[in-house]
C-alpha cells in the first residue's frame, strides 16, 4: 500500500513539473520554420535551425554539428517540395529516431516550371497551414502539452489573421496599373498569387542556375514595355545583375525583400510576421509612386 | 700565360657524393683542352660547376674575372622543349642574348650574324623549320651555331659531336681550331681519343680526381688509361663523411 | 534584314549586350596570350586550381568587411599570387616540378579557405558570391578588366624574350641571364591577375574557358608564337561574339553558349586546321619533289 503511494506521488509530481531537459527537441530545416515552431512550441520545445540567417537552403551543405542536432531530435520540421534537396541524405546518415513533418502537408501548391514551387510560406494562407501542422506534429509528439500548443498556436494563427489582412490592404491601395515588380529570386510566387502584385524574375528556382541573353532582353523588354516601376534586390543572388537591369530600363531599385530566410536579431526582419510586414512596406514604398 | 680557370681543392657532387673530388689546377687562358675519362668521371659534372649550375661541396672556382654568364656552354643532353614552336633562326638568334639583352629583339644588324653561324654548321636553309623537326645531328649543329653567336671568352662543350656525322664533326673541328686562334679558351669533353690527339694540345684525364694533366700525348699513356679505368663508377652508399687533405697542385 | 536583325540587332538595342561584348574583347586580349603560354608549358590546368586556391583570401576579405565584392577580390589576389609565387619558387629551388609544386599550395590554400569559412559560421557559397556574370558588367567592371588587358599586354611585351627562352631551354636562359626568374613570376603574377579579375566580372566558366580553348584552337592554325596569340585572341573574340548571339536567341546561358562555340570553333580546328589538322594529316595529298 505504502509503496503504490510513493508510487503515484511522484509519477504526480514528475507529471506537474516541466524540468528543462524534458522540452521537446525539434530541429528546424530554416529560419522560417524555426520561428513558426517556437511560436507555436512555446518553452515547451527546444528549437535548433539548421539554414540561419544568410545562408542558402537550396544549397546548404550540412556539417558534422548539424549529423548530430538532428541525431538527438525528436522532430524535424522540413519544408518539403523539393526545397532541402541534402536534407534526406542527412537525416539517413544522422541515424536518429526523429520524426520528420513536411510543414507544406494540404497546402495548395503552384507550379514553377516543370516543378512544384517550395516557398509556401510567402503566402500567409498557406502560413496558416504550416503552423496546423507543427501543431498537430507536437500534439502527437507531445500528447501532455496538447493544451499548450493548441492555446500557443490559436494566438499565432490569429496574429497572422492580422497580417494577412493588412497586406491585403496595403496590396490594395497600389494602383492597379503598377502592381508588377522585377526581383531576382523566383521565391515570390505564391506572394504574387495571393495579393495580386506580378513578379517577374531573372532567373530560375534556385540560386544555382544561370540566365541567358534571351532571359535578360526580355526582362527588360517587358520593363519597357509594361512601364514596370521597380526592381528589387534578394539578399542572397548577384545583385549586379539587377543593377544592370534597373540601368537599361530606368526602373527604380527598390531595396531588399527578403524570401528564403530570415535576418539576425538586429536585421530588418527576424521573424516570420517582421518579414512579411517588411515585405509589403518595401514593396508599397517603390511602387506607390 | 694568365690562368682561366682556376679550382682549388673543388668537390662537385650530388647528394653528398662526390663526383669531382679535391681537384686542383689550372686551365690557362686561351688553352684548348680536352677533358677524357669513363662513363661518370664527372666531366659534365664539372662543367656544370664551371659554367655556375651547379654549386661546390667544397673548395671553389676561380674564373679570372670572366663573369659566369659570359661562359657559352654546350650541355650533353640539351633539355629543350622541341615540341615548342620556335624556328631554328629564333633559336640560334638567342645566342646574341648579352648584346640584345632580355628585352631587346633581334635587330637587323643581327640577322647576316645569325644567318652566318647557320652557315658554319651547315644549317643553312633550315632558318623557318621548327626546331622540333630536325635530327638528333641537326639539332646538335644548331646548339653549336647558337654557341657561336654568343662569342664567349670561354666556352664549354660537353660531348659536341655525340650524334654527328664525320664530315660535319671535321667542319666543327675547324671552328674550335678557329676559337682557339682567336685566344679562346675552350674545354671539350670528348670519347673520341683519335680526335683529342689530334686536335687538343691538352688534355685532363678525369677519374673523379685528375689522374693525368698536361701534354696530350704525355697524359694519354696505357698506364693513364688503366689507372683511370680502376675507378669505381657507382657511389658509395656506405661511404662515411670525407676527412682528405687538399691533394698537390698539378706539375704543370 | 535576318542577317541584321540576327548578328547586329541584339547589340544595337540593348545595352547589356554591348558590355557583355566589351567585356569579351577585353578578356580576349588579356587572357588569350596568356593562355597560349600557360599551354606551352603545360599549365592548361593551373586555371581551375587557381579559382580554389583564391579562397583563403575571399574567405579573410569576407571575414574583414562581410560581402564585400572589392575586399574579396582583394584578398583573392593575394592569395592566388601567394599561391603562385610559392610555387614557382619551390619549383625552381628544389626537385619538385611547377605542376606538382602548384597542386600542392592550391589544396593547402583551398584547405585553409573552407576553414576559415566555417570559423566563421555561415554557409554562403563564398566563391559563388565572388564569381560574377558576363551579362552584368558594370562600369567599374569594365575599367578593371580593360586595365587588366592593357596591363598584360604590356607586361607580356616587355617578358616575352626571357619567358620564351624559359619555355624552350631553361638551363640556357640560367646561364646567360639572371631574367628567367624574375620573367616566370611576372608571368605567375598575370595569371593570377587576369584569372582573378575574371572569375570576378565573369565567373570561372569564361574566364578559364576564353584563356585556354583559343589556345588549344591557335595551336591547329599557327607554327609560331605570335602567329599562335594572333589566332587565340580572334577565335576568343569571335566565339565571344556569337556566343551572346546564340545565347540571345536560346535559353542557353550566355557564360556556357561562348565556350560552346569556342569549342565547336575548337573540333572543327582539330579536324581541319592547317597545323596538325586530323583530316590534313590522314588526306596529305602527293609528298613533294624535294
Amino acid at each position: 500500500m505504502f509503496r503504490i503511494a510513493i508510487v503515484i506521488i511522484s509519477l504526480l509530481v514528475g507529471a506537474g513539473a516541466v524540468r528543462a531537459d524534458d522540452r521537446i527537441g525539434v530541429v528546424a530545416s530554416f529560419s522560417i520554420l524555426g520561428d513558426f515552431v517556437r511560436n507555436v512550441g512555446g518553452d515547451r520545445v527546444a528549437v535548433t535551425t539548421l539554414v540561419g540567417p544568410t545562408g542558402d537552403v537550396h544549397v546548404y551543405t550540412p556539417s558534422p554539428r548539424d549529423a548530430k542536432r538532428v541525431a538527438d531530435a525528436r522532430l524535424v520540421v522540413v519544408n518539403g517540395l523539393g526545397l532541402e534537396g541534402w536534407l534526406p541524405r542527412l537525416v539517413q546518415s544522422s541515424g536518429g529516431k526523429a520524426t520528420i513533418v513536411t510543414a507544406t502537408k494540404g497546402v495548395k501548391t503552384r507550379k514553377l516550371g516543370s516543378e512544384a514551387d517550395p516557398h509556401g510560406w510567402q503566402s500567409v494562407t498557406n502560413a496558416k497551414v504550416y503552423v496546423s501542422n507543427i501543431r498537430d506534429a507536437l500534439v502527437a509528439a507531445d500528447p501532455a502539452g496538447a493544451a499548450a500548443y493548441r492555446a500557443n498556436a490559436d494566438a499565432y494563427l490569429d496574429k497572422l489573421d492580422a497580417l494577412d489582412r493588412e497586406v491585403r490592404d496595403a496590396a490594395a491601395k497600389i494602383p492597379a496599373a503598377a502592381r508588377k515588380v522585377i526581383s531576382s529570386h523566383d521565391a515570390f510566387g505564391y506572394f504574387a498569387d495571393s495579393y495580386d502584385i506580378a513578379f517577374i524574375a531573372p532567373q530560375g528556382v534556385s540560386t544555382e542556375s544561370e540566365v541567358s541573353a534571351r532571359d535578360v532582353a526580355r526582362i527588360i523588354t517587358q520593363i519597357r514595355a509594361s512601364k514596370i516601376p521597380a526592381v528589387f534586390l534578394e539578399n542572397i543572388s548577384d545583385p549586379r545583375l539587377i543593377q544592370r537591369i534597373a540601368a537599361e530600363t530606368g526602373a527604380r531599385i527598390g531595396g531588399t525583400l527578403y524570401s528564403d530566410s530570415l535576418t539576425a536579431e538586429n536585421g530588418d526582419a527576424p521573424t516570420y510576421i517582421d518579414m512579411v510586414r517588411h515585405n509589403i512596406r518595401t514593396l508599397t514604398s517603390a511602387l506607390a509612386n | 700565360m694568365a690562368a682561366q680557370l682556376q679550382f682549388n681543392d673543388l668537390t662537385l657532387g650530388y647528394d653528398r657524393h662526390p663526383a669531382v673530388h679535391h681537384l686542383s689546377g689550372e686551365i690557362a687562358a686561351g688553352a684548348l683542352l680536352a677533358v677524357v675519362g669513363p662513363n661518370g668521371a664527372g666531366k659534365s659534372t664539372l662543367f656544370r660547376g664551371i659554367v655556375g649550375i651547379l654549386k661546390p661541396l667544397a673548395g671553389s672556382i676561380g674564373r679570372g674575372g670572366v663573369d659566369i654568364r659570359d661562359i657559352a656552354y654546350l650541355p650533353q643532353s640539351a633539355d629543350i622543349d622541341r615540341s615548342f614552336p620556335i624556328s631554328v633562326f629564333d633559336f640560334v638568334g638567342t645566342g646574341l642574348w648579352r648584346t640584345s639583352g632580355s628585352f631587346g629583339g633581334v635587330g637587323k644588324a643581327a640577322r647576316p650574324k645569325i644567318a652566318n653561324a647557320l652557315a658554319a654548321v651547315g644549317l643553312s636553309g633550315f632558318e623557318n623549320r621548327n626546331i622540333g623537326t630536325l635530327s638528333g645531328g641537326q639539332t646538335q649543329r644548331m646548339l653549336f651555331a647558337r654557341v657561336l653567336l654568343q662569342d664567349a671568352r670561354v666556352i664549354v662543350l660537353d660531348e659536341p659531336f655525340n650524334a654527328v656525322d664525320a664530315r660535319t664533326t671535321a667542319d666543327l673541328v675547324t671552328l674550335i681550331g678557329r676559337w682557339h686562334d682567336e685566344g679562346r679558351t675552350v674545354i671539350a669533353a670528348l670519347h673520341d681519343m683519335e680526335l683529342v690527339r689530334s686536335s687538343f694540345p691538352e688534355t685532363l684525364l678525369l677519374a673523379r680526381t685528375a689522374v693525368a694533366w698536361g701534354r696530350t700525348d704525355e697524359v694519354l699513356t696505357t698506364a693513364n688509361q688503366a689507372e683511370a679505368r680502376r675507378m669505381c663508377e657507382a657511389f658509395d652508399d656506405g661511404a662515411a663523411a670525407c676527412t682528405a687533405a687538399a691533394s698537390p697542385a698539378r706539375a704543370a | 534584314m535576318l542577317l541584321y536583325q540576327a548578328l547586329i540587332a541584339p547589340f544595337s538595342d540593348f545595352e547589356f549586350m554591348r558590355r557583355a561584348l566589351a567585356g569579351i574583347v577585353a578578356l580576349s586580349l588579356g587572357g588569350a596570350p596568356i593562355g597560349v603560354f600557360l599551354m606551352l608549358r603545360r599549365m592548361s590546368l593551373v586555371g581551375d586550381a587557381m579559382a580554389h586556391a583564391i579562397l583563403p583570401g575571399a574567405a579573410i576579405g569576407f571575414l574583414l568587411s562581410g560581402l564585400n565584392l572589392f575586399a574579396m577580390t582583394f584578398g583573392g589576389l593575394i592569395a592566388g599570387f601567394a599561391v603562385a609565387i610559392l610555387a614557382g619558387v619551390v619549383s625552381r629551388v628544389t626537385e619538385l616540378k611547377e605542376d606538382a609544386s602548384l597542386a600542392a599550395f592550391y589544396l593547402v590554400s583551398l584547405a585553409l579557405g573552407v576553414t576559415i569559412v566555417s570559423m566563421k559560421g555561415t554557409n554562403i557559397d563564398l566563391l559563388h558570391v565572388l564569381f560574377g556574370n558576363i551579362l552584368a558588367m558594370d562600369d567599374q567592371t569594365l575599367l578593371v578588366i580593360a586595365f587588366n588587358a592593357t596591363l598584360t599586354l604590356f607586361v607580356l611585351a616587355v617578358i616575352y624574350r626571357p619567358l620564351v627562352i624559359e619555355c624552350v631551354d631553361p638551363l640556357f636562359l640560367r646561364t646567360v641571364s639572371r631574367a628567367g626568374a624574375p620573367a616566370h613570376l611576372a608571368f605567375m603574377a598575370l595569371v593570377v591577375i587576369n584569372l582573378v579579375n575574371g572569375f570576378h566580372a565573369l565567373g570561372t566558366l569564361l574566364a578559364v574557358g576564353l584563356m585556354i580553348l583559343p589556345a588549344g584552337i591557335a595551336k591547329f592554325w599557327a607554327r609560331d608564337i605570335t602567329g599562335m596569340m594572333l589566332v587565340a585572341v580572334g577565335s576568343a573574340m569571335l566565339s565571344g561574339y556569337f556566343g551572346l548571339v546564340l545565347s540571345f536567341f536560346t535559353r542557353v546561358p550566355s557564360g556556357p553558349a561562348i565556350i560552346l562555340i569556342a569549342a565547336l570553333i575548337y573540333i572543327v580546328s582539330l579536324l581541319f586546321g592547317r597545323a596538325g589538322g586530323v583530316v590534313r594529316k590522314v588526306f596529305t595529298g602527293r609528298h613533294l619533289e624535294a
